[in-house]
């Protein structure tokens, strides 16, 4: 992993062994994350998956939901999977308002 | 140290059972847990129910809080004379400046103090903190020094807070929402441990003209009926200083122009795009003679707007 300042971005690809020192959870909840398709692997990936990098950011969600919860990973992994839709509406929303003229905007 | 009253903070009595205290926490945890709520202090109040969960949940750090006594919150105390000898494993001194209370059942009862007398390696904890830019600052890149309070331990493994300045490079090309892991920024490690890292969340403060939507921005762009009908050439303000834009002659509201490449730049290189959206606006005191004018137009014109409702206007 890079030593500088790393955006979490889809840019960037690590290993799993990378997202799991990051993100507190083992090499197998991440390979189980990747199962359960909450986090991607890279279409090119070889023997080995690589994640993309905001794959840190959900494993981190998955590992507070378990421990603040007492969650199991799979219940932890579906209020993620709640957590990324809101988030996707949210953008939805956004993007709306961006186009409605500021007069006209819901306060 | 200040006073907390964790029982207060959970909204329970004093002599509450484990399971009522686990209600409540759920109950609070699910009202405050920053992944799941959108109340505009979550991250703060979930910090604090969580820490009187894990002191209130575990029967030793229970009594050992009861024993302290009951005081105002916020007020200021120091534990009972024999408090720490009763309930703190090697305690051999007295309690740092500025220790708190989350530290005190933190860090004493738990392995981490024993950890660092005892000498096997822990990686130091992450800190996470939000950070607010200007669009000018996400597009160009900038440096934050982050002013952050964090647990810091003497040689004998007790802990206290100290204030940390934190100076953090932002690369060009953030966007609202985005994580920016910075490695070895977080909290240093123990017993040859790897430093933490510091986790940000990137927030862009509202701008009086451009609203951001991941990397592409939108402008509000107020036109006059008459350039909407007879199109014009406009001067508009981008991040970058004003450009020419052309509206076609029967543009309409709410119309999006694109302005390609006149977004915010990404961090692997090209930039958004810049939305002109079309607000076309009145007069709000016509003269008399623009109101003769759109009198005469209103006259003459066969433009029927309300064509669509059924038997017209």
């Amino acid at each position: 992993m890079a030593a500088d300042e790393l955006l979490l971005s889809e840019c960037v690809y690590l290993s799993v062994g990378e997202v799991a020192a990051a993100s507190g959870l083992s090499a197998e909840e991440i390979d189980e994350l990747i199962d359960l398709g909450v986090l991607e692997p890279a279409p090119h990936a070889g023997p080995e998956a690589s994640l993309p990098a905001h794959a840190i950011e959900a494993a981190r969600a998955v590992r507070r939901l378990q421990r603040d919860f007492e969650l199991p990973l799979v219940g932890a992994a579906l209020v993620l999977a709640c957590r990324e839709r809101i988030r996707e509406l949210e953008q939805r929303l956004r993007l709306l308002e961006c186009l409605v003229p500021e007069a006209a905007r819901p306060r | 140290m200040k006073y907390k009253d964790y029982y207060q903070i959970l909204g329970v009595p004093r002599g509450a059972s484990e399971e009522d205290i686990k209600k409540a926490y759920r109950r609070l945890a699910r009202k405050y847990h920053p992944d799941v709520s959108k109340e505009r202090d979550a991250e703060e109040r979930f910090k604090e129910i969580s820490e009187a969960y894990e002191v209130l949940k575990d029967k030793e750090k229970r009594a050992a809080y009861d024993r302290l006594g009951q005081y105002r919150p916020g007020e200021e105390f120091r534990p009972p004379p024999d408090w720490a000898e009763q309930f703190v494993r090697g305690f051999g001194g007295g309690f740092a400046e500025g220790i708190d209370l989350s530290d005190l059942f933190g860090d004493l009862f738990g392995g981490a103090r024993r950890a660092r007398t005892r000498g096997f390696a822990m990686p130091g904890e992450d800190y996470e903190a939000v950070v607010h830019l200007t669009l000018e600052e996400a597009a160009r890149g900038t440096e934050v020094a982050l002013d952050l309070n964090v647990p810091e331990y003497d040689a004998e493994g007790m802990p206290r807070r100290a204030p940390r300045q934190i100076k953090v490079r932002i690369p060009k090309g953030v966007s609202h929402g985005q994580k920016l892991r910075v490695p070895g920024k977080g909290g240093p490690g123990v017993n040859g441990g790897p430093p933490g890292a510091l986790y940000l969340d990137i927030r862009l403060r509202p701008h009086p003209l451009f609203r951001p939507s991941g990397h592409d921005l939108y402008l509000e762009v107020p036109v006059a009926p008459w350039e909407a009908v007879l199109g014009a050439t406009l001067e508009v303000p981008t991040l970058e200083g004003k450009v020419r834009l052309k509206i076609p002659a029967g543009a309409r509201a709410g119309q999006k122009l694109r302005l390609a490449g006149k977004g915010l730049p990404k961090p692997r290189g090209g930039h958004g795009d810049l939305y002109a959206v079309l607000q076309i606006v009145t007069p709000p005191t016509p003269t008399p003679r623009e109101r003769e004018l759109y009198e005469e137009l209103a006259r003459i014109s066969s433009f029927d707007p309300r064509g669509r409702f059924p038997g017209g206007s």
